[in-house]
């Protein structure tokens, strides 16, 4: 039964299980673990993570990664306070779209050397991802920029609450992290461009020869992956207010553990953003309740993160070989089951 | 020679037409003034021996490759195709042996991921029915939303030409696509094929089953050595005339066959050998001081037995003595450690280090033989081992400090050698050892395999070249599709004999 559900479908409800096993282990080791804050420290936290993960995902779906996305959020976190401290009557649009702009031509930088140069993505973003930090460090002249320098609308706009369940706050940043992912899930399945992603990762010599170009479409899921990583920028000022040249610092890395979590193959071809998403969430949820558990010391948790990422790993690669398997059986019963007329060779 | 064409449909335009096309490689000439006409709803078969330019045909159709000279006409009209794209806007498609799929998408989206005009968003109850009308078109039952990880060979094909319909293509160029595909899977393609065609669709079928083509196809077109040699409708050939024209070169005098030094030991004796799908029920045995050809076409699965004997894939069936003594090898360090040697056929991939030097490529399996007491390479001792072969083997080179890359095929064939014989083996299996490499080269390495066996050990050599098996071979196996097909006495064998066997036209299966 299990084996009609499309493997990305089987994913989802899997990462689903394992969110559930989490919430009720924890809830059975800490004391009064539900309770309205534990949502909204994860949520407010998520709506940053879901983004970068969103952008890396769309990376690695080209077979490539992006290493330097925490620079791209740290340098437009900065270079969109920078602007919005200088004039602070903009208006909250034009601020948005200037952050996705900026991530936007950092993606172009290394699109370019991946896609034209032929450079390996990871050689590539592994530079930038120095280079633009020097960036910041040059851009901001050591400054920061502090709430106080921010207008009032921003600095609320996270925590704004947008509706409540039981005592539960949808909050604003949140809810706007999950509306993108979901466009971006909805046009990943539909647009017929961005299957492209999809093939380009699957099988290049295939997309080549069906036609598709190869350089074009890794450029583009770079250039997008550094708006999304903008958008993410925003969101990181507004949630924080006060910015250094540290901003975004290791958030390459957690996205990228939240895509692979999530059921994104790092080899590209398969995965989907609602699985990072997932993946995001549950990265983030194993951290936060981590803290509380008093039976683990703090210096552990990184190393339960690591356990997490490698379990995942190992359980996806698992789950899909039995499925194929599963499916080759079934073919080759319904094969053996065919009248054999025509087999007589 | 010109293209005798006799038009079997109503149409007398061509479709697809060569005309005197000729293509060379650097000095190396592909195809010489190749003509050949395809006409609307036939199905024409395009034979010929490994080499005889077959695939280069098949580029210059599709545009990959320009020729050098000649033209290609599409409807009569001279047409120049400048990459793979204008040959799909022409409507000439290609599908090969192994299928181009995208595993992680599903059925209906493998067929129109490089449609056009099909709006930006996705439509996907359109999409999925137009992709079952066209499955249905070909006369499969698939289902259009599966995941193609999971499909055959077959239905893999099927998605690809499925993919060309989608594009409508008017010539459909089938590179022997039932190469890997079991008899059922290849009667379903055969009957593809026959439907496009009785659709109006010319089918250029390239097989190496003469069974098949006898099947499936209008017309036959013979080629060899990059010429055309003769197009015929298929009820006018036999497959004895057909093969007396694949082979009909003449040997060059430099393969003459040197005097045998088998003696009687039987150093390995294989036994019904089977593994997996690939292979089964081979059985030889291998004397001391004799040199066992493997004949066969593409697809064989040749490799596939050295690849077992040697460790990589362990056979699944069957038994193998070695020396007398029962032996399975289940890695390739197991086989070295027994005295089995095994030069690959892809020097590039799995057999060289192309930048390093040719002395540490030499010493690269045998490292602990020339290690000194403080767990150091030993430098001298290395240089003396390379500088030895380099004499004995006639390796061309400045000196023995030269990266391996810059050396010529034939003297890179010669370092690969050199790297296995250090390891003094008894049995050397010697995959495709001369090809892509020049006469003179050949000749060498073929006195090198010869005073290896003399000195007592064994060799197994697969090759694909005809006359390479009947200069080398004391005795020849021929198999073809996973099977023995029969073992030749050299005396017994000639071109005709081993290409009737590895085409299936006969079998020895019950004599060998």
């Amino acid at each position: 039964m299990l084996g009609r559900l499309s493997p990305q479908t089987l994913r989802i409800l899997a990462l689903l299980v394992v969110l559930a096993l989490v919430l009720a282990f924890f809830a059975s080791q800490v004391p009064n673990y539900f309770n309205a804050r534990l949502f909204n420290r994860i949520s407010s936290s998520v709506a940053i993570m879901a983004l970068i993960a969103t952008a890396q995902t769309l990376v690695i779906l080209t077979r490539n990664i992006d290493l330097s996305i925490g620079s791209v959020v740290g340098f437009t976190a900065f270079a969109t306070g920078n602007l919005v401290a200088g004039s602070p009557d903009i208006h909250p649009l034009v601020l948005v779209v200037y952050a996705m702009l900026v991530g936007a031509g950092f993606g172009l930088i290394n699109g370019v050397i991946v896609a034209y140069a032929r450079v390996p993505s990871i050689i590539v973003t592994l530079a930038t991802m120095a280079i633009f930090r020097s960036a910041l460090v040059e851009y901001s002249d050591a400054k920061s920029i502090t709430s106080s320098q921010l207008p009032q609308w921003l600095v609320q706009f996270p925590n704004t609450s947008l509706f409540e369940v039981g005592g539960v706050q949808f909050r604003a940043a949140f809810v706007t992290a999950v509306i993108v992912v979901l466009i971006v899930h909805v046009a990943l399945n539909r647009l017929r461009p961005a299957r492209r992603l999809y093939a380009v990762g699957s099988n290049p010599e295939a997309a080549e020869m069906a036609g598709i170009n190869l350089r074009l479409t890794v450029l583009s899921a770079f250039v997008m992956a550094g708006a999304l990583a903008g958008l993410a920028g925003f969101m990181f000022l507004a949630r924080f207010g006060n910015i250094t040249v540290v901003a975004g610092l290791g958030f390459e890395l957690k996205s990228v553990a939240a895509a692979v979590v999530g059921g994104v193959n790092i080899f590209g071809g398969s995965g989907t953003v609602l699985g990072a998403l997932i993946g995001a969430i549950l990265v983030d949820l194993i951290d936060t309740s981590l803290v509380r558990w008093a039976l683990v010391s703090e210096f552990w948790r990184e190393a339960v993160l690591g356990a997490l990422i490698l379990t995942a790993v190992a359980v996806d690669a698992i789950l899909m070989r039995r499925l194929i398997r599963m499916r080759i059986a079934r073919e080759k019963e319904r094969l053996a089951a065919l009248p054999q007329t025509e087999a007589v060779e | 020679m010109t293209a005798p064409v006799s038009a079997p449909s109503t149409s007398t335009v061509p479709v697809l037409g060569l005309r005197n096309i000729s293509k060379s490689f650097g000095m190396t000439r592909a195809l010489s003034d190749m003509s050949l006409s395809l006409f609307p709803g036939e199905v024409h078969a395009v034979v010929g021996e490994n080499g005889a330019g077959k695939s280069t045909m098949i580029k210059i159709m599709t545009g990959v490759h320009q020729p050098s000279s000649g033209s290609l006409e599409v409807d009569g009209v001279a047409l120049r195709l400048s990459g793979p794209k204008d040959a799909r806007q022409a409507g000439i498609a290609a599908i090969y042996q192994e299928p181009m799929v995208f595993p992680d998408l599903d059925v209906a989206e493998n067929i129109f991921i490089s449609a056009t005009g099909l709006g930006l968003v996705q439509n996907r109850a359109a999409l999925r029915s137009r992709a079952r009308s066209l499955i249905d078109r070909i006369g499969m039952t698939l289902d259009v939303d599966r995941i193609a990880a999971g499909l055959t060979l077959a239905e893999q094909q099927a998605v690809e030409i499925a993919r060309a319909l989608s594009q409508d293509v008017r010539v459909l160029i089938m590179d022997e696509p039932t190469a890997s595909l079991s008899d059922h899977e290849a009667t379903q393609l055969r009957q593809i094929a026959r439907t496009l065609a009785g659709q109006g669709v010319a089918v250029v079928y390239i097989s190496h089953r003469l069974e098949e083509i006898f099947d499936v196809a209008d017309r036959v077109t013979v080629i060899r050595d990059g010429q055309h040699i003769s197009t015929r409708p298929v009820a006018e050939v036999t497959p004895d005339g057909m093969i007396g024209e694949m082979v009909g070169r003449e040997v060059g005098n430099y393969f003459t066959k040197a005097p045998s030094h088998t003696r009687p030991e039987v150093m390995l004796s294989v036994q019904n050998l089977g593994y997996a799908d690939a292979f089964k029920e081979i059985s030889f045995d291998l004397h001391a001081g004799e040199v066992l050809c493997m004949a066969g076409l593409v697809g064989a699965r040749r490799t596939d037995v050295a690849l077992s004997l040697f460790g990589i894939h362990p056979a699944t069936s069957g038994q193998v003595k070695w020396l007398g003594q029962p032996f399975h090898a289940t890695s390739p360090a197991q086989a070295i450690q027994a005295g089995i040697a095994y030069v690959s056929e892809d020097r590039r991939k799995l057999g060289l280090a192309m930048p390093m030097a040719i002395r540490a490529n030499i010493t690269l399996a045998t490292l602990n033989a020339i290690l000194s007491r403080l767990g150091l390479i030993d430098r001298a001792a290395e240089q003396g081992i390379a500088e030895s072969f380099r004499k004995k083997l006639n390796i061309r080179t400045p000196d023995v400090e030269t990266s391996v890359g810059m050396l010529s095929g034939g003297n890179q064939q010669k370092v690969m050698l050199a790297k296995w014989l250090e390891m003094r083996p008894r049995l050397l299996i010697f995959d495709e050892p001369t090809r892509g490499i020049d006469v003179g080269a050949k000749a060498e390495v073929h006195d090198l395999i010869r005073s290896f066996v003399k000195d007592g050990g064994a060799a197994l050599v697969i090759s694909s070249d005809l006359p390479e098996v009947l200069a080398l071979g004391d005795r020849i196996l021929v198999m073809r599709e996973g099977r023995q097909m029969g073992i030749l006495d050299h005396d017994d064998a000639t071109q005709e004999t081993v290409m009737r066997l590895a085409t299936g036209a006969i079998s020895l299966k019950g004599a060998a």
